[in-house]
């Protein structure tokens, strides 16, 4: 059993949903206000940090980086 | 062979395209030619463009400096990899660049970044060609220790060299302190910006007719970001309706070039789709790569014709055999093969793993298996590759590649699993060793059992060697853990298992074995064994080559022979491993300055100064960076002991603080404390008082059990009573003496001997202190030693002439008795060269008596100019003379220029 993390990364803009599978199954989300919101769980901060690097590397203007919940998967 | 060869596709710098748009600003700031220039903006900016631009574009001019151009990729996260490309690109730009270096990098056993680092600098700092290293996608290096480097490498830029970072994220670099100190230029994404007048110059060099209104448009959406403006001048090229895009674009919220880029695949034929996306995972192509991985027979037709469609494509050589997509694209690709084709990246990624390996590149060949998730593959490339890995010091690179491999496969491959302990230990980590081992050696166990020659079923080892080797090496790596533990029985235990089963033919295994016994067995004061056992390591090494290991066992066994009162036998091993060292055709390896520090310290002993005193600067002319970790502090430790030789108490003293503030004796047991050596300059000093309160400080007392690890110290107290006129001082000495003597340590009784002769003839038993003389003159003069009897100063002439009156050693104290009382030394020979010159030195010598310039000469030897000044500057010291004249009349008169 180990603990999981979930974050919500939000990015300036759209981005569609089937740029999941190249953020590792992450949930991608459009909100209201016309940014994107990049949620899910991370094994840890070694995965976030990828996740961040994945984001740079699109070039998507990072917007905010939430920690929502921390949970535990058997 | 090594295991990663260097792509010559990553020094490729990108083709200068045609300047569409002039942009002053960029220019005047690129102009200025910073020390430092850092280019820092995301994907697409346009980075690599702008600077094969402005550092290679428009007509050469003379005063133009040469480019370095390294495109880094993720491999070069790890630092061997990072450097050799480093030095490779250097090359490019100036052939002979860091040649040493390149030595240095290379040897076996390798060296530290900065040594290597530092030879490089001094490489260019001698040289009159100026050279931009470009480091393109900087942000891939994620390694701490590459950071380090590079910090260093900047604070220590020669004024030849100009750095260029391009990177889509700040590297953790000093750039604040470059900043202050007006060395740092600055492109950000907010400059590499196309304003409006920009974009529509773009679009009209590219041949679009658009209005004021829809460039307006288009630079919105984009933000002036040019991989966008490039993918709509592709979109908008060949269609009738450019409004209708341009509204249709404008239109649409989505990322922007994930936008152009539906639009621009989508308008290609669906066998150029399919390969765009199937070689998405690329991250370099070829004609039969792509082959391979598609499983079509069109690869190279469709390379040339991307090429020629400016579809993202950028040639990594001038034949156009090697591409890559730009980074951003390729992205964008493959993330529309996971979402379109989901588990068919991993099957292509096998395949390419599959090419790479019958190509013989390991590296790419592991990366793709692991890309893959193919872990089984990835186990038994890495395996294949241990040896070579290994040799070449690439543990790091090694440990990345092991961690991500899972339990189950290292469960069955125990040549694996030794293999992850190895490159563990060696990067000092002893976490995550024990259960790995601890398979290793049950796999042992299991083959034990079976007949000769029968593996156990279900064992995988991708080398029969390696699996034959594992017995061994499975104990030595118990052995290496048992030290690291402080056991050291169970060290020399483990050493003894190790040595009774290697192959006759393992000769890193009986290396490493012999020197982990050798170790154990100093600190445990064995110095018979460990003497023996270093010799082993030496031998074995040398069969391999391993030429910076052989030093650094060098200092300890000459140690070691000293301790053993057997002066000759040291200086043998010195100079032995000094030939070594002179032989190496790239120059003296690591470690090179380490013996001239032995031999110095050979010839205090000797009594003669002058030629100590010149290997003190020959090691200091080599330079600290190639010495050995212990250098530095050994280095002081000498010039502390001639500073005493020559009466600078004072001095030697200063010296001796210096000594400490760099001490690192690197796992050797510290027999000599510099508190100890403090101490005894005292006791010279006339201050004995002194030095007993600092043995009582140290809770050194003559009432302790002799014990070899404090025996400097307590011989040292022993000084500080016989100097006191302790009566004590005798009986201490006896009791010494008998330890020293029973453990061979012949070097330490000389000189408890010595002491013992002058604490007797105090108590006014001249009968008793002749006799404790002539014992030492008869270990002394076998082996010429001088300065434990001169040193002692005026007390010890009367006795060496009564003892030479009375015919002990008469020849030998009366040359004694000649220097006794006095600092002078001997003079330093004449007649005879202190140090032979090397065959190298020879050449060197035999081109100075021609006409050839400095620079000749190192074109015609195939040497840097600076290899050549090094080699000059030796010859010098070693015929003692001060110009080129000179020392080719003095070669003459030697007879050195005849063959």
């Amino acid at each position: 059993m180990s603990e999981t993390e979930t974050y919500e990364i939000r990015i300036q803009g759209r981005l569609a949903e089937r740029w999941s599978s190249w953020f590792d199954g992450m949930e991608i989300a459009a909100a209201d206000d016309g940014s994107t919101l990049i949620r899910g769980e991370v094994a840890d901060q070694a995965a976030l940090h990828g996740l961040i690097q994945k984001v740079r590397d699109l070039g998507l203007p990072l917007l905010s980086v939430t920690h929502t919940r921390t949970g535990a998967t058997p | 062979m090594t295991s990663a060869p260097l792509l010559q596709t990553k020094l490729y710098p990108p083709r200068v395209t045609r300047e569409l748009v002039e942009r002053p600003r960029l220019a005047e700031r690129l102009g200025a030619r910073p020390a430092v220039l850092l280019v820092s903006a995301p994907a697409g900016f346009g980075k690599s463009t702008l600077l094969a631009q402005s550092l290679l574009g428009g007509s050469p001019r003379p005063d133009r400096p040469a480019v370095a151009w390294l495109s880094l990729d993720s491999g070069d996260s790890d630092p061997s990899s990072y450097w050799a490309y480093v030095l490779a690109a250097l090359r490019t730009a100036a052939p002979g660049l860091g040649a040493s270096a390149q030595a240095l990098l290379e040897s076996p056993g390798g060296a530290p970044v900065t040594t290597v680092l530092t030879s490089v600098i001094n490489d260019l700092a001698g040289s009159d060609e100026d050279v931009v290293l470009v480091l393109d996608d900087y942000h891939v290096v994620h390694a701490p220790v590459i950071h380090e480097a590079m910090a260093f490498l900047v604070d220590h830029l020669p004024p030849q060299l100009r750095l260029v970072i391009a990177t889509r994220s700040d590297p953790p670099l000093p750039l604040a302190r470059l900043r202050a100190r007006g060395e740092l230029a600055e492109v950000r994404a907010a400059d590499l910006r196309f304003t409006e007048p920009e974009t529509a110059a773009y679009f009209a060099g590219m041949g679009l007719q658009l209005s004021a209104a829809e460039v307006s448009t288009l630079e919105g959406r984009t933000e002036g970001w040019v991989a966008a403006l490039q993918l709509a001048a592709l979109s908008l090229q060949g269609r009738e309706d450019l409004a209708g895009f341009i509204d249709g674009f404008a239109g649409d919220d989505r990322h922007v070039v994930d936008y152009l880029v539906e639009e621009v695949v989508h308008r290609q034929p669906e066998e150029v789709r399919d390969f765009l996306l199937r070689t998405s995972v690329l991250s370099r192509l070829s004609g039969p790569l792509t082959d391979a991985v598609t499983g079509r027979t069109d690869g190279r037709a469709m390379l040339e014709a991307l090429d020629r469609d400016n579809l993202f494509l950028l040639p990594l050589d001038d034949q156009r055999r090697w591409y890559r997509y730009h980074h951003l694209f390729a992205d964008m690709l493959q993330a529309r093969l996971l979402d379109e084709r989901p588990g068919e990246a991993r099957e292509l990624h096998r395949r390419a793993s599959a090419w790479f390996e019958e190509q013989g590149d390991t590296t790419a060949a592991v990366e793709h298996a692991l890309a893959a998730s193919d872990v089984d593959r990835a186990a038994g490339l890495v395996e294949a590759a241990l040896p070579a890995m290994t040799k070449e010091r690439r543990e790091s690179q090694l440990r990345r590649w092991m961690e991500p491999l899972p339990d189950d496969v290292y469960a069955r491959r125990p040549v694996l699993a030794n293999g992850y302990v190895g490159a563990l230990m060696s990067t000092g980590e002893t976490s995550g060793v024990e259960p790995r081992l601890r398979l290793a050696e049950e796999w042992v166990k299991a083959a034990q059992a079976l007949p000769e020659g029968e593996s156990p079923p279900g064992l995988l080892a991708a080398h029969p060697v390696q699996w034959q080797r594992l017995p061994g090496w499975v104990r030595i790596h118990r052995a290496g853990l048992a030290l690291m533990a402080g056991d050291v029985g169970a060290t020399i235990e483990g050493c003894r298992d190790a040595l009774a089963v290697l192959p006759p033919d393992d000769n890193l295994g009986f290396g490493a074995a012999t020197a982990l016994m050798g170790l154990a067995s100093w600190r445990h004061g064995d110095l018979a064994t460990a003497e023996s056992a270093y010799s082993e390591t030496i031998r074995r090494f040398g069969l391999e080559g391993y030429v910076a290991d052989i030093l650094g066992c060098t200092v300890t066994l000459a140690d070691l022979q000293l301790t053993m009162g057997r002066l000759r036998d040291a200086e043998r091993t010195y100079r032995n491993a000094l030939d070594l060292a002179e032989r190496q055709p790239a120059g003296p390896p690591r470690g090179t300055p380490d013996m001239h520090v032995g031999l110095c310290l050979l010839h205090l002993e000797h009594g003669d100064l002058g030629a100590a005193k010149e290997h003190l600067r020959l090691a200091q002319e080599l330079g600290e960076h190639l010495g050995l970790p212990k250098h530095p502090h050994r280095w002081r430790i000498a010039e502390a002991d001639v500073r005493e030789s020559e009466g600078d108490l004072v001095g030697a003293l200063t010296m001796l603080d210096e000594a400490e503030r760099v001490y690192d004796l690197d796992f050797s047991p510290d027999v000599r404390p510099v508190t100890a050596m403090r101490a005894r300059v005292w006791i010279k000093q006339g201050r004995p008082e002194q030095a007993l309160a600092w043995a009582a400080r140290q809770g050194v007392a003559v009432t302790d059990e002799p014990d070899y690890l404090r025996e400097f110290e307590h011989v040292t107290l022993a000084r500080a009573l016989v100097s006191a006129g302790d009566h004590t001082a005798a009986g201490f000495l006896e009791r010494l003496l008998t330890a020293a003597e029973a453990d061979g340590r012949h070097g330490i009784a000389l000189e408890i001997l010595v002491l013992l002769a002058l604490a007797r003839q105090r108590e006014g038993d001249s009968g008793a202190a002749m006799a404790a003389l002539s014992r030492a003159l008869d270990l002394g003069e076998p082996e010429g030693y001088v300065r434990i009897f001169t040193g002692e100063g005026p007390a010890m002439a009367p006795l060496l002439t009564a003892a030479a009156r009375r015919g002990v050693a008469p020849s030998y104290a009366a040359r004694l008795t000649g220097s006794t009382g006095h600092v002078r030394p001997e003079p330093a020979r004449r007649d005879a060269m202190v140090d032979p010159l090397s065959d190298r030195e020879l050449d060197v010598l035999r081109l100075l008596a021609s006409e050839l310039s400095g620079p000749d000469i190192a074109r015609h030897l195939v040497v840097s100019l600076n290899t050549v000044r090094t080699h000059t500057k030796n010859i010098y010291a070693k015929l003692g003379v001060g110009s080129r004249r000179e020392a080719v009349r003095r070669a003459d008169e030697l007879g050195l220029l005849r063959r």
